[in-house]
């Protein structure tokens, strides 16, 4: 920036005038969508420690929650494994999108192109979508939620895997081609050993957020312990709900530190 | 004046840094600390303004003992220390002008500090310290386009827009060419002459620290061994300043550092 | 790639290449463990994933039907174009009001949880209190604040910004950790105070990572706040989407739907870019 300002003082005028633009115009987008919304700023506020206290006092487990914990915990299983499982798959399948995909390792660019797409069209179609258009072709089964996180997944995974391999060194793909490596000699001994504790830790990524989602597909598809959540919190047991949102809680948390964990030893 | 008395510093429990300093600094004169890596200058200078909580001994700035001070007292004490360091430590997506308006910061309230206001007057004073240190040019520029020798210079007139009684410099040029070196520390003697500052400087380069200092303090390992006129800096005070700690402690520091 | 490595293990000791037995560090057999895991809890939950007696053939042709009908025939149903677009318009308010709410909130917690501004013990237990809030499901926040409050938008503002807000602390703090101490201590060296160096010093240096992570914080609100919709009835698109493909099955209606939910997508992704380049060029 080598402006040239005739005063300090011109300077900070157009210093804060910007600022005081860039305020204004968050106060109009606030405002609108307060509006657009019809979203009572105070009230609202006002309400969320009594809401608090309402939390702990009804969401606390009970000693009759306890009796729960069977079903829980094999539908939080349940959950877990539907989140690691299709988070796998599609990564398998994305990963082989993101060999044809990316700049430096895709055979033509026509089919660049229709990769990228697609995956951006995966990734924006919302996954309430997804989950109630799975639903009605196959009904309510675990095989449903499996399917709506498989796609959003695939998406979401296709493009960092891309971006990955894109920010890979060309010139080391460029050494092996000029030892006379073939394609598939290259993609499989020069880029993947390259980037496999990066795509690694995408993969992880991915099943935590996954396993965040796959709560919310369970409401919507009837699946899993989201259903569960559900079922209870329509019956006002409170104490069972909260319970399972201390038990998702914690398998949450256990999952980020141990993926924090894999990540650290494999990088 | 500035007068250290009975300084002492224990990093830990048992790691005695700086042992029974006693020292002096005057208005209007460049006094140099030198000493050899890991004898405690830095730890020195940064006592004063009690970035580092020392443990006993006195601090008196103009007979006031900084070490006796509250916490708002303190503050106000610190406002009038300048310090620049050997990165510079300027907020770099800033311009040079604000970096050294921050020189005022200490002197606000906390609201007029938070929203940076700053008075017409401060800003032209901003802009005219920029110039007396050669960078006028270079006001509305971000401070990580500067080269290292123009940040340093705009680290010392956000030190100088302070109004500051004393300067503290932790190794000011250990990281410039000589040019800059040459033009940071001709500006540094100049202010302490022309603006009867306490100029204290950690130094490495002992020809620098004799071509400009008035006075010296050697230390070696948390021992004052020297301090006098920078006339009386011969040979064998070098040696006492720069002798070799025993071997195994030598082992200790290079590792720590 | 998970069948490769798992493959690469076994034939290994075949293979007399040097090279690769040296390739075999610890981390890389970390690596080959974790994804051999991996591979055989996906093999074991795709046997025991309970299918209710799915038909695969007829699921997936009556699938291919829908998203036919959805992709390349879609209309408004039985609701309006102002209807639908008035609802699109909540669910983007929506995003945006709990994002700004959410960045707020969360600036000041995080000035609080940043190692290098305050003691350990404090920084670690917000820093504790936010990952538990955040490990709940944004979901489940706004259908336990609709109990308190009632079904609706205020309901929904608060519970997306509740879990906003966790997320940014722990994304604001970490950039905050990232500006150097040094700097700081300049300013306390000349005895500026706490909030003064925040405002003056940590906040210009960070802006560039504090727009982009409440960026991609606004584009998961968004995807939050149709999901609210769809599954605690705040009125915004996910509320007709999910009454679109749950309750009339009318799949051309879920497919118009779909299509503004990419435009607002596309439109977004290109404001975003638009302000970053914006605000990186001016400074
Ligand atoms: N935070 C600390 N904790 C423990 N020991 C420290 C700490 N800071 C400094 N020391 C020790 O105190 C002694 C003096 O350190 P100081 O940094 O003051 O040396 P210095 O003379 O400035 O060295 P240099 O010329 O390398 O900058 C050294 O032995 C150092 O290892
Ligand atoms: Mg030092």
């Amino acid at each position: 920036m080598n402006t040239k300002f005739k005063s300090p003082q011109q300077f900070f005028r157009q210093r804060r005038l910007r600022l005081g633009l860039v305020f204004a115009a968050l106060l109009i987008i606030y405002l609108v969508s307060v509006i657009v919304v019809n979203f009572q700023t105070l009230t609202s506020l006002a309400q969320v420690p009594a809401g608090l206290v309402w939390l702990f006092k009804n969401f606390v487990p009970t000693q009759q929650s306890i009796s729960y914990l069977g079903p829980i915990l094999y539908q939080l299983w349940r959950t877990l494994i539907v989140a690691v499982s299709s988070t796998i798959c599609a990564s398998l399948i994305g990963l082989i999108l993101a060999i044809l995909g990316a700049k430096t390792t895709s055979p033509t660019p026509a089919l660049r192109w229709i990769i990228r797409f697609s995956a951006s069209l995966l990734r924006n179609i919302p996954v309430v979508a997804w989950a109630m258009i799975l639903l009605f072709s196959f009904k309510q089964s675990d095989f449903t939620g499996f399917l709506a996180l498989f796609f959003m997944t695939l998406g979401y995974l296709t493009r960092a895997f891309t971006e990955t391999i894109e920010d890979l060194d060309r010139e080391k793909l460029q050494a092996l081609q000029a030892v006379g490596a073939n394609y598939f000699q290259c993609v499989f001994c020069g880029v993947l050993p390259e980037v496999a504790s990066t795509l690694t830790s995408w993969v992880l990524y991915m099943i935590e957020n996954n396993l965040r989602d796959a709560t919310l597909v369970g409401i919507l598809t009837g699946t899993g312990v989201g259903f569960l959540f559900n079922h209870y919190f329509k019956q006002f047991r409170y104490d069972a709900a909260g319970l399972i949102v201390l038990l998702i809680a914690v398998l949450v948390i256990l999952l980020e530190l141990t993926s924090t964990q894999i990540r650290r030893a494999i990088a | 004046m500035l007068k250290v008395i009975h300084l002492n510093k224990t990093y830990g429990q048992t790691k005695r840094s700086l042992k029974d300093v006693n020292f002096t600094a005057q208005p209007g004169e460049v006094t140099a600390i030198i000493g050899p890596s890991g004898a405690g200058k830095t730890t020195i200078l940064r006592s004063i303004n009690q970035l580092i909580r020392d443990d006993s001994g006195q601090i008196l700035l103009d007979d006031q003992d900084i070490r006796q001070s509250n916490k708002a007292g303190l503050r106000k004490i610190r406002h009038h220390i300048g310090m620049i360091f050997q990165n510079y430590n300027l907020i770099s997506p800033l311009t040079a002008l604000e970096n050294v308006l921050h020189g005022r910061l200490g002197a606000k309230s906390t609201l007029a500090g938070v929203f940076g206001m700053y008075s017409a007057a401060e800003k032209s004073e901003a802009l005219r310290l920029l110039q007396e240190v050669g960078l006028g040019d270079y006001a509305y520029q971000r401070c990580d386009q500067l080269s290292g020798g123009q940040q340093q210079r705009v680290g010392i007139a956000r030190a100088l827009m302070q109004h500051p009684k004393m300067i503290l410099c932790d190794e000011p040029i250990a990281s410039l060419d000589p040019k800059s070196t040459k033009i940071v520390m001709d500006i540094l003697r100049q202010l302490a002459q022309e603006k009867q500052l306490i100029i204290l400087i950690n130094l490495h380069q002992i020809d620098i620290a004799l071509d400009y200092a008035d006075h010296i303090v050697g230390i070696n390992s948390g021992e004052i061994v020297f301090e006098g006129p920078s006339t009386d800096v011969n040979d064998q005070v070098l040696q006492q300043i720069y002798r070799q700690a025993e071997q195994p402690e030598q082992a200790v520091t290079a590792n720590e550092h | 790639m998970i069948e490769n490595s798992s493959s690469n293990t076994k034939s290994l000791p075949t293979l007399p290449a040097t090279k690769r037995v040296t390739l075999l560090t610890k981390p890389r057999l970390i690596l080959r463990g974790v994804l051999l895991a991996l591979a055989l809890i996906t093999i074991y939950s795709l046997i025991t994933l309970d299918r209710a007696g799915l038909k695969f053939g007829e699921a997936f042709q009556s699938l291919g039907v829908n998203l036919k009908a959805m992709f390349l025939q879609p209309t408004v149903g039985q609701d309006t174009w102002a209807l639908l677009l008035r609802a699109l318009a909540t669910s983007v308010g929506l995003a945006m009001l709990t994002t700004l709410l959410g960045a707020l909130f969360a600036f000041f917690i995080a000035v609080f949880s940043a190692r290098n501004l305050v003691p350990g013990w404090l920084a670690t237990s917000i820093k504790a209190v936010m990952a538990f809030i955040r490990s709940i499901p944004t979901i489940l926040w706004v259908l336990i604040y609709s109990v308190v409050m009632g079904l609706g938008a205020n309901a929904a503002v608060v519970g997306l910004t509740f879990h906003s807000i966790a997320y940014l602390v722990k994304a604001y703090s970490e950039s905050i950790e990232e500006t150097s101490t040094d700097t700081i201590e300049a300013l306390k060296a000349s005895g500026v105070g706490f909030w003064p160096i925040i405002f003056q010093a940590i906040l210009p240096s960070i802006i560039p990572a504090l727009l982009s992570w409440t960026f991609i914080r606004f584009e998961i609100n968004f995807a939050n706040a149709i999901a609210v919709g769809a599954a605690a009835g705040a009125d915004d698109i996910g509320y007709y989407l999910f009454m679109a493909s749950g309750f009339y099955f009318n799949f051309h209606e879920v497919g118009l739907i779909v299509y503004l939910l990419l435009g607002v997508a596309i439109v977004l992704e290109i404001v975003s870019m638009k302000l970053r380049g914006h605000y990186l060029q001016k400074n």
